[in-house]
């Protein structure tokens, strides 16, 4: 099984530290009750996030553009690409099936012409799964 | 006299003023200056005049030259402040104004305490820790001065019960008034002994004074100094405005974040007004905090702990209150936003379940409320919030995710969400305005930053506040397309032009915990309004350019 090693589980720890802790003194948080941090960042009850390039007809990265994860059964997330044309979605719910979240891609100027998923292992839950989608010039 | 007397009298004395046009001072002007520095410049001079309630501000020039607008300062005597870091008044500490210009040299000493003019974010500035240390004491401004942490004697062993103790209390509190929450609170022990362990190395618990050096911000200069503060204090030390507007006649209406009234400011006369909010929950804490208005100008409020949400008919002054029925409306249940600005669309209003982390649509026809969980399809393991709201010309929602940091799109139609989460990892979007472009504005609470989302080209733009420490409130674009902000941190309030990157921030001339800022578009230059939420006052800010 291919390890993709600088993508793996381990970028959401910072986060989930950081939720930690500022959920500390939460009393002002819109009132949520002040909990000194009952946050729990139980990643096991997490689907598996989803990583991958946005490339254009040439191949090469496409920086800026707008990635959008829908969830079949209702709601979506949208997130950018980086300068080097990678974006990165933290898990969904573990009750969304994995294969009911569609990825696309968009800018300005371009449209899209493919997404294509990269299969993890029957029966793997917990590996990213990598969407790379591709755009062409309008 | 109490204040109470001392303002109505006050009241009537400016009535009297108004309409007789003849008891205009002549212009008070002055210099500033002190043994140590010479001149003074960026140096805030404040009258009142005795038994008023309001309070007056400009600033000292490069030379240390200040003058008071004409005709804001009727004849009578004057109580002289002055905030300048480091300095005390050393006299004169009054002035009478009669019918010729009066020229007063104001002379300032060094302080012997400096601590006591310091800021949250002068003190956040100066204690020693780590950024994750220091994340927790940003919630602790929301009721009392990070002062009050640095004078503490506690030992970390002393601070747990306290901090426990601080977790029962209702948002709403503030030193005037604590109140309790009814529902009970769960403590996570380990996250309270490691925030008592950093308390008591950052307070007066092993030594009589602080181990570390007291750092301040600079005073103003050029623009900042170019500025007319009004203060307006409010009748009570335990009213606590929370969110300000103006309405079209020019009068300011504000939300009590303490006790249970819709407050009214006649800013020409002073004249102040309070319209009862029913108590829906005697037992639970009282207050409201979002203030908005509908499509058709009546103000809405979100009731907290009394829950539910408010209408204020503006016509005949009188509230329609929309309780919660039945099983959902239980010890935890708090609406702490509101926004109805697009009810004509669908008769339809958005409003927050604080316990649950959701959002409410309030059915004006039913009166029923309907509660959407826009995060239901995230990964657990993040504590969402949401928050500051704007709707648009559809009636979607925009709300901000004040737990982690998303901007949320919830469709009118479908109750659908979409979530977008900041280019800044644990932003925490706090408040926020959408402008006639479809342009989101909003403070980045825990990042220190301004920040943009464009509606129609799905796209975000960042902007760090120039003073770190500072978290940022609350945002709001003025007809220039500049940026407002301010919050519960710097006593500062921060003009931003996001076309040339250029800034101006104004120091407020006492402590001022600000919530929620507005603009009136209507004046030329615009003008600044906001609560001080603990200083029971209402704050209006004139830039002269």
């Amino acid at each position: 099984m291919m390890r993709r090693i600088g993508l793996h589980r381990t970028w959401l720890r910072p986060a989930a530290i950081a939720a930690l802790t500022l959920a500390g003194l939460a009393a002002a948080r819109a009132g949520g009750q002040m909990t000194f941090g009952d946050d729990t960042n139980t990643s096991a009850n997490d689907g598996p996030p989803f990583f991958g390039f946005v490339r254009d007809g040439d191949g090469a990265a496409v920086g800026d553009a707008r990635v959008t994860a829908t969830v079949k059964t209702g709601g979506a997330l949208v997130t950018a690409t980086n300068s080097i044309g990678v974006y990165k979605i933290a898990g969904f719910a573990k009750s969304i099936d994995p294969g009911d979240i569609v990825i696309s891609c968009a800018k300005d100027g371009y449209k899209q012409t493919n997404a294509v998923r990269r299969p993890n292992p029957p029966g793997d839950m917990t590996d990213p799964i990598e969407v790379d989608c591709y755009l062409q010039k309008e | 006299m109490t204040r109470t007397h001392r303002s109505v009298a006050a009241i009537a004395l400016l009535l009297v003023c108004i309409q007789a046009q003849s008891c205009r001072a002549q212009a008070l002007t002055g210099s500033v200056s002190s043994a140590a520095a010479g001149a003074m410049a960026g140096v805030l001079v404040s009258a009142q005049k005795a038994g008023s309630p309001v309070t007056v501000t400009v600033v000292s020039d490069e030379h240390g030259r200040f003058r008071f607008p004409d005709g804001r300062l009727s004849p009578g005597q004057y109580a002289l402040r002055i905030r300048a870091t480091g300095y005390d008044l050393a006299g004169p500490r009054t002035v009478e104004l009669g019918a010729a210009p009066t020229d007063v040299a104001i002379t300032l000493g060094k302080t012997a305490d400096l601590a006591a003019q310091l800021t949250n974010t002068e003190w956040l500035m100066s204690m020693p820790g780590t950024a994750e240390q220091k994340r927790p004491l940003m919630e602790c401004m929301s009721c009392h001065t990070l002062e009050r942490i640095a004078r503490s004697t506690y030992t970390a062993e002393q601070f747990v019960p306290v901090l426990e103790r601080m977790a029962r209390y209702a948002n709403n509190t503030i030193q005037a008034r604590v109140q309790m929450r009814v529902a009970p609170t769960q403590v996570n022990d380990g996250l309270v002994r490691k925030l008592a362990a950093y308390l008591a190395t950052i307070n007066l618990s092993s030594a009589p004074v602080w181990s570390y050096q007291l750092k301040t911000l600079p005073r103003p200069k050029g623009r900042a100094t170019r500025v007319v503060i009004t203060e307006y204090d409010l009748l009570r030390r335990t009213i606590a405005p929370h969110d300000v507007r103006t309405d079209g006649a020019g009068n300011v209406w504000y939300s009590d974040f303490v006790e249970n009234f819709l407050g009214e400011l006649d800013p020409k006369t002073g004249a102040q007004r309070e319209y009862p909010i029913p108590l829906s929950k005697p037992a639970f804490p009282t207050g409201a905090l979002d203030l908005e208005p509908d499509a058709n100008g009546d103000l809405w409020l979100a009731m907290m702990f009394q829950t539910g949400l408010a209408r204020f008919d503006m016509k005949t002054k009188t509230f329609r209150l929309y309780p919660i029925d039945g099983v959902a409306n239980d010890d935890a249940m708090q609406q702490s936003m509101v926004m109805p600005r697009a009810d004509n669309v669908d008769g339809k209003v958005w409003t927050n379940d604080v316990a649950r982390h959701a959002v409410m649509r309030l059915d004006l026809a039913t009166g029923r409320y309907r509660r959407i969980d826009p995060f239901a399809f995230l990964a657990a393991g993040h504590l969402h919030a949401p928050y500051g709201m704007a709707a648009d010309a559809g009636n979607d929602l925009y709300v901000m995710d004040f737990g982690d940091e998303n901007i949320v799109r919830v469709d009118a139609k479908t109750g659908a969400a979409t979530i977008f989460p900041t280019p800044t990892k644990n932003s925490r979007p706090r408040r926020t305005m959408l402008d006639d472009r479809g342009r989101l504005w909003f403070a980045e609470f825990a990042a220190n930053k301004l920040a943009m989302f464009d509606t129609k080209a799905e796209t975000f733009k960042e902007w760090d506040a120039p003073t770190p420490y500072t978290y940022p409130y609350d945002v709001f674009c003025d007809k220039n397309g500049e940026l407002w902000s301010a919050g519960m941190a710097s006593d500062r309030v921060l003009r931003f032009d996001p076309q040339s990157g250029r800034s101006v921030e104004y120091l407020l001339p006492r402590p001022a915990n600000i919530r929620r800022v507005f603009i009136d578009n209507s004046t030329d230059p615009v003008t600044f309004w906001a609560g001080n939420n603990h200083g029971a006052a209402i704050v209006r800010l004139e830039p002269l350019d």
